[in-house]
């Protein structure tokens, strides 16, 4: 069986059902994180407490050669605070779907007339709805120190729409890697390498401020990039190349890894 | 068994070592049989040292920073933070054993009590001896440098041992005492909120806020201070000597810690 021939790919399916199917995965999704708060509370503490941190440990750092013009280190650290908690919440998507797997529950959706690609879309939906939540509340738990989103409200609706995005992007990663072990474990043990991708870029210094390789490696780093066009919106204002960096570049990441993740779906269910 | 446990407690002095050598030496031997188990624990301070050196490269501009090479700040705390986590491990190491029952067949074994703490404890201090002498290889390869020669290494193995003992006896402590994985989330945030709250990013005098206030009074600051030592100049008692303290009292108090829980398993 693979993507062509589910059922739900009959000409009997409709566009509508589909919808409604995808709809109803992405609410299952969603309710999931809002019944098991122990998963999800980490990526949204652990992000705070290093927001915290940097601003007591490196607020004399922002007078240096390189660094962009802010009034703290909070608000330069904003940016790389949300996209280190979505990068956290992307694990924790992915070890969900894998645990369905390991728990038969994938199984039963598979053996029900459900389209395919709804069951991950909706699990992406889900993922997608936690990263903008996540977008807005660090904002906003960080608004009462002193952080300004200096691109107004339409630039707080676009941080919130990145974070979804890169949410939904990194989640397509761990989507693949939980269709094709299997495993929640082999997914957790992605862990390292969105940390890796987090720390090898400007999320939590400035690129201006790095020397030889590890500033070559953070300048082809996508998520510097995306980092920088949501730090833009925060310290600049709103420009079109702050809204394209925030919004494309997670979105050109998204188009490859749910690319992979629906030809792992398609894998997996050819190999049933 | 009742006269089993007696003898196992009247175990002479040698007893102990020989049964707590004989503990070490089966954790050690997973190194050589499950290293994939192992390398994790080495690589990620060697990442940490990498990652933080060439993040925070330029925090050696600020006025007043102790030494102009990131590697130098940073490669010590990696250092401490995978010893810290080696002695948290050895917490989730025994938590397996307590659930698979690996753990009751050493209770049962006429086993001196002392070595089923001691036993681990050395393990641990190997394996953090391994992981500093890596991870202080590859940092030095990529641009650390001693300013004490031996005496400066030597200070941040001893700081090394310390924090990993605190680790250790405070793991055992809650491992011995829920006697399941609830212990783990504990164990890993108190450690790494106890190596964060202090110096552990910048200095005391470049650093601004409530950070400032915590990392002034925690003794962690101390041991870190002991290790940085012949990283930044020359070592002295001065630096020493308030780390050589924190390990001793926290140290003594985590490992009493894990010693009351021991006894309260076994009296369960």
């Amino acid at each position: 069986m693979n993507l062509a021939t589910s059922p739900l790919a009959s000409p009997a399916a409709t566009t509508h059902s589909r919808l409604t199917q995808t709809w109803a995965m992405s609410k299952r999704s969603i309710f999931a994180i809002a019944r098991q708060p122990a998963l999800v509370v980490p990526s949204l503490i652990f992000p705070l407490f290093f927001a915290a941190l940097g601003a007591s440990a490196f607020n004399k750092a922002t007078a240096l050669p390189g660094f962009p013009r802010v009034d703290s280190f909070l608000d330069f650290a904003l940016a790389g605070n949300i996209v280190q908690g979505v990068l956290f919440g992307s694990v924790t998507g992915g070890t969900a779907l894998a645990t369905d797997i390991e728990l038969g529950f994938f199984d039963r959706l598979l053996a029900s007339p459900t389209s395919r690609v709804s069951i991950l879309l909706g699990r992406l939906a889900g993922a997608a709805a936690f990263g903008g939540f996540q977008a807005l509340f660090f904002t906003l738990a960080l608004m009462p120190f002193g952080v300004s989103i200096a691109a107004g409200p339409v630039g707080l609706l676009v941080v919130v729409l990145s974070g979804a995005t890169i949410a939904t992007a990194f989640g397509g990663f761990t989507a693949a890697m939980a269709l094709k072990t299997g495993s929640s474990e082999a997914v957790q043990g992605s862990f390292p390498l969105l940390f890796i991708a987090l720390f090898f870029s400007s999320a939590f210094f400035p690129r201006e401020t790095m020397r030889g390789n590890y500033r070559t490696i953070a300048d082809v780093n996508p998520v510097s990039h995306l980092v920088e066009g949501m730090r833009g919106l925060v310290v600049e204002g709103l420009t079109a190349a702050n809204v394209a960096k925030a919004l494309l570049v997670p979105a050109a990441i998204g188009a490859v890894s749910i690319t992979l993740a629906l030809r792992t779906l398609s894998s997996r269910l050819a190999s049933r | 068994m009742s006269t089993m446990l007696s003898h196992a407690e009247q175990a002479p002095g040698g007893g102990v070592l020989r049964t707590s050598v004989g503990i070490a030496g089966r954790s050690v031997r997973t190194i050589v049989r499950l290293p994939s188990a192992f390398f994790p624990s080495v690589l990620m301070p060697i990442f940490q040292a990498i990652a933080f050196s060439g993040t925070y490269f330029a925090i050696t501009l600020i006025p007043g920073f102790p030494t102009d090479r990131s590697m130098n700040w940073f490669l010590p705390l990696a250092c401490l933070m995978g010893s810290g986590f080696a002695g948290v491990g050895l917490g989730l190491t025994t938590i397996r054993d307590l659930e698979s029952g690996f753990f009751d067949r050493l209770r049962m074994a006429p086993t001196p009590r002392l070595s089923l703490l001691l036993g681990p404890l050395l393990s641990c201090w190997f394996r953090v001896i391994i992981l500093v002498t890596v991870v202080l290889g590859v940092g030095l390869a990529f641009g650390g440098r001693l300013t004490d020669g031996v005496l400066g290494l030597f200070t941040v193995y001893v700081a090394a041992l310390g924090i990993a003992t605190m680790g250790a006896g405070w793991a055992l402590g809650l491992a011995y005492r829920f006697g399941d994985m609830r212990a783990a989330a504990l164990m890993q945030l108190t450690l790494f909120n106890a190596l964060f709250l202090t110096n552990a990013q910048t200095p005391l005098n470049v650093m601004t806020g409530w950070l400032h206030s915590i990392a002034r009074v925690n003794p962690i600051t101390n041991v870190l201070r002991l290790a940085r030592q012949g990283f930044l100049g020359e070592v002295t008692w001065h630096d020493s000597w308030g780390g050589l303290v924190a390990i001793l009292v926290l140290g003594g108090l985590t490992l009493l810690f894990a010693q009351t829980g021991l006894r309260r398993l076994n009296q369960r």
